[in-house]
């Protein structure tokens, strides 16, 4: 991929619908780039701004945990070695905080047993120094669009822990046992209603959650239960 | 007793010695009477004598009486009384007794006083005859001839140093008085002048007062100097006063020769011996002295053609003996004349310059300074023995040392490879820290650079960020290539290199090398350095790889100690007589036990390592004529201590600083 068609001026309007084509270029999109070594910083805070993202730098990780990210779409671009806690140790401890800013490790020099402590962390990346514009810009960009994933797929959950807020007690009985596979002639059985009764409520508990069928409503309770689980 | 000389022995003189009575004793019935006694005695002794002649004639002590002309101290009598003794008494035969008498010509002389010293030898040797009388000179051979018959008339005479000249003046002797005659070689000895002096043009001739002086002046004038003439002038310093003479010969010039015939008055009337008067002619003049006595050589003389003293003497006591042992005078056969050879002082021929190839072989040089070898033979081939042994010695510890030179330096140049292979080991080691130190600025250099391609791309004109970020891309750059050039030095492979350097400066490479490493391990290295520099003479890679390794080793021993708590302190101080280094950690310490044996090789406590680093420490340390030990520190951790000596930049040559 050429650079060139990625230098698009920041004053663009961000694209506020989820989907990961417009996240490379957003004008929201924030870089975290924590660094101990200046010149580097410098250098990639320079070609990230010139490149057209926005950047903010920090020359530890004590700095980057000082100042907690706003809620925008980004990564963070992570050094492993740097005095005082180390890149590994932030990632966890952001983590533990619930920041899912993806992190991508930039390490100077990458041996196998740190490489694997990263991935297991659940880095985006892991490049060695030096480190190319190409080799970045993919990485950045497969940062972004799961960042952007994880976002459209938090705030998809969202909308579907409000709606199913929004369910009267027996929609939500109704619910579960469409989830759990029951027939509607069961489910009037055991609610002692009639299995038109049933079958309303059904569409109605279909239509609140927005689900065209279902399997999908089935897609949904799994969904959902994972969501309580977490 | 004289008719029997050979009947002559101790027990016949016994005899004679014997009183009367007890002779009345063994011949009782021999008539009374004093002629009779004298008879009776001659017949017992002759008896006695025939009766033990078997028995004593080997044993019979032989009588030679000398009688010699002069003094006794003359040189010319000292020197043949030497040759004769020598053959007399150095020859087997019958025992002898010398015996000595001088008629002390000239200084007494006269009819009157030779019948005195006759009468006077008569009465001290009396009828005891000598078996051979030698007669030492003319005047000597005159006078026994005068009194010979007054005195022992049968006794066979030798006579030695007697002049053939005057012997041809006498009228043929008897056959009881023979000797070889000598003669003053006038002629020869000027030739042989002539000859060491080619270019001499004046002869000077010098002579003395006395009537023999005379009588030679005569002989010269008339027969000897006119073979000359046509060679030289020749000019006649005769019966001249001591001061006169003197006066004349030191006006001399080297174009002459002097003849001394030698003489027994000078003008002035006083008596003189021929050998004092050579010596104080050959002193006063300014030209060589050549004179015709053998006892002229050693008074500055350069010398002359002579017989010598003591050949009359050695000659003599041939005779004397061959007599003596019972030839008869007529059947010895001896020549007519003593010969004569050239005989020269040494020193004289070289003071007077006189070319050694001229003197011939059978010349007799005197006074030849024996070189130092010919005089110290003995000392000198010891002394060239011991010289040899030694410099064999020298020469063996010379090749001893070049070979212990030469293993020295194959140990330090293993030492060497031994320390650069653990230097390899040891930057091996640190690889991760060196590629992450390398790969910072590297890194940053490739994202100024992607920067500059998007901004050049963009079409926009934004020079001076572009300047900037050459300007970034020129300092990380730099970084780069010094943390290169640090590692290079550390690992390249140089030659054993002793050079001047400053100590504090060799403890900040380490830590810009260690630097990263200690970040990796999340260790803080504090380094105190000398408050003045520390001159150092040594390698400086070999002394960083020590320092090097102690750090190292420091950080490891901390690996398991708390994060805040992981530091290492390395300090410089000036000491008396050089510099310690400090290398402190907060780790757990040595084990006392183990203290001692750290320095050992294949010792370690790590499980990776090959317990080689502090052996080869010590080994660079030892090297550079330190020392390094351990200890533990008194709160925490231990302490590696290394002393060095210092150097004198000034006294170092400079070729050698860096």
């Amino acid at each position: 991929m050429s650079p060139k068609i990625l230098l698009e001026p920041k004053s663009v309007p961000a694209e506020t619908d989820s989907g990961a084509r417009g996240v490379t270029t957003s004008a929201t999109t924030l870089i975290h780039v924590v660094d101990d070594d200046d010149s580097l910083r410098e250098a990639l805070l320079r070609l990230l701004d010139v490149a057209g993202f926005e950047a903010r730098g920090y020359a530890s990780a004590g700095e980057f945990l000082l100042q907690p990210p706003p809620d925008r779409p980004g990564c963070i671009l992570l050094d492993i070695r740097m005095p005082g806690p180390s890149g590994l140790a932030l990632h966890e401890s952001l983590q533990r905080q619930g920041v899912a800013l993806p992190v991508i490790y930039l390490t100077g020099h990458g041996d196998v047993a740190t490489g694997v402590r990263a991935m297991k962390a659940g880095a985006a990346d892991f490049l060695t120094k030096p480190v190319d514009w190409e080799t970045l810009l993919g990485a950045l960009r497969r940062a972004l669009a799961r960042d952007a994933l994880q976002r459209a797929s938090r705030r998809e959950a969202e909308q579907l822990r409000e709606r199913f807020a929004a369910l009267t007690s027996r929609e939500r009985e109704v619910f579960d046992r469409i989830v759990a596979g029951k027939l509607n002639k069961q489910i009037a059985d055991e609610l002692g209603v009639s299995e038109r009764t049933v079958k309303a409520e059904r569409a109605q508990v279909l239509a609140k959650l927005g689900a065209s069928s279902v399997a999908g409503l089935g897609r949904l309770g799994e969904q959902l239960r994972r969501l309580s689980d977490g | 007793m004289a008719s029997q000389p050979r009947l002559t022995s101790d027990m016949a003189r016994t005899v004679f010695a014997m009183p009367a009575y007890l002779l009345d004793q063994l011949v009782v019935r021999l008539p009374a009477g004093a002629e009779t006694l004298r008879a009776r005695r001659w017949l017992i002794a002759a008896l006695v004598a025939i009766l033990s002649l078997p028995a004593f004639a080997a044993d019979e002590t032989a009588k030679v009486l000398v009688i010699y002309s002069n003094g006794r101290l003359l040189p010319a009598n000292v020197e043949a009384d030497r040759g004769l003794r020598a053959v007399l008494e150095g020859s087997p035969g019958r025992q002898l007794a010398i015996f000595d008498e001088f008629l002390d010509y000239p200084r007494f002389g006269g009819e009157a006083y030779e019948r005195e010293f006759a009468n006077y030898l008569r009465g001290k040797y009396g009828d005891d005859s000598p078996d051979v009388i030698v007669a030492a000179g003319n005047e000597a051979l005159q006078f026994v001839i005068a009194h010979r018959a007054g005195l022992y008339s049968r006794v066979p005479v030798v006579h030695m140093g007697v002049t053939k000249q005057w012997l041809s003046t006498l009228p043929p002797l008897p056959a009881q008085i023979v000797g070889i005659p000598w003669d003053l070689d006038f002629a020869g000895t000027i030739e042989e002048a002539l000859r060491l002096h080619s270019t001499a043009r004046r002869l000077v001739v010098v002579t003395g007062a006395s009537a023999r002086d005379r009588q030679w002046e005569a002989e010269l004038r008339s027969e000897v100097v006119p073979r000359f003439n046509g060679q030289v002038t020749a000019e006649f310093l005769a019966g001249l006063p001591a001061a006169g003479l003197r006066k004349r010969l030191g006006e001399l010039d080297d174009n002459a020769v002097v003849f001394l015939a030698g003489f027994f008055r000078d003008g002035d009337g006083r008596d003189i011996t021929p050998r004092d008067a050579a010596e104080a002619v050959a002193s006063a003049s300014a030209a060589p002295v050549y004179g015709p006595f053998e006892t002229f050589i050693g008074t500055g003389v350069v010398g002359g053609r002579v017989s010598t003293f003591e050949d009359f003497g050695r000659r003599a006591g041939q005779s004397v003996r061959r007599l003596i042992d019972g030839a008869s005078p007529e059947s010895l056969r001896l020549p007519e004349v003593m010969p004569a050879r050239l005989v020269v002082d040494w020193r004289q021929v070289r003071r007077w310059g006189i070319d050694a190839g001229a003197i011939p072989d059978d010349a007799v040089v005197r006074f030849r300074q024996p070189t130092f070898l010919e005089a110290n033979r003995t000392e000198v081939m010891i002394a060239m023995a011991v010289f040899l042994l030694q410099a064999g010695l020298i020469g063996w510890l010379l090749v001893e040392r070049r070979r212990r030179r030469g293993a020295e330096h194959a140990v330090e140049r293993q030492r060497h490879e031994l320390a650069h292979a653990s230097r390899l080991a040891m930057a091996a080691e640190l690889t991760g820290s060196i590629a992450h130190e390398i790969n910072q600025p590297l890194g940053a250099i490739l994202n100024n650079a992607d920067a500059a391609e998007l901004i050049l791309d963009s079409g926009a004109d934004r020079r001076d960020e572009l300047r900037a970020i050459l300007a970034d891309i020129r300092r990380d750059d730099r970084r780069a290539s010094e943390v290169i050039r640090r590692l290079r030095a550390l690992i390249s492979k140089h030659e054993v290199d002793r050079r001047p350097f400053e100590l504090n400066e060799a403890v900040r490479e380490v830590r810009a090398i260690l630097d990263a490493e200690a970040r990796r391990r999340r260790v803080t290295i504090d380094v105190l350095p000398a408050r003045s520099p520390v001159p150092m003479m040594g390698d400086r890679v070999e002394i960083e790889q020590v320092l090097i390794n102690l750090v190292v080793n420091a950080m490891d021993a901390m690996a398991d100690v708390a994060e805040e708590r992981r530091k290492v302190v390395v300090s410089v101080d000036n000491v008396t007589g050089g510099a310690e280094i400090a290398v402190r950690d907060h780790g757990h310490g040595i084990a006392p036990d183990r203290l001692p044996r750290v320095f050992e090789s294949f010792f370690s406590t790590k499980r990776e390592g090959m317990g080689l680093g502090l052996s080869i420490a010590r080994t660079i340390v030892e090297a550079h004529g330190g020392r390094i030990w351990a200890e533990n520190a008194p709160g925490e951790g231990a302490i590696f201590r290394m002393q060095l000596p210092a150097t004198d930049f000034a006294r170092q040559p400079s070729a050698g600083q860096p």
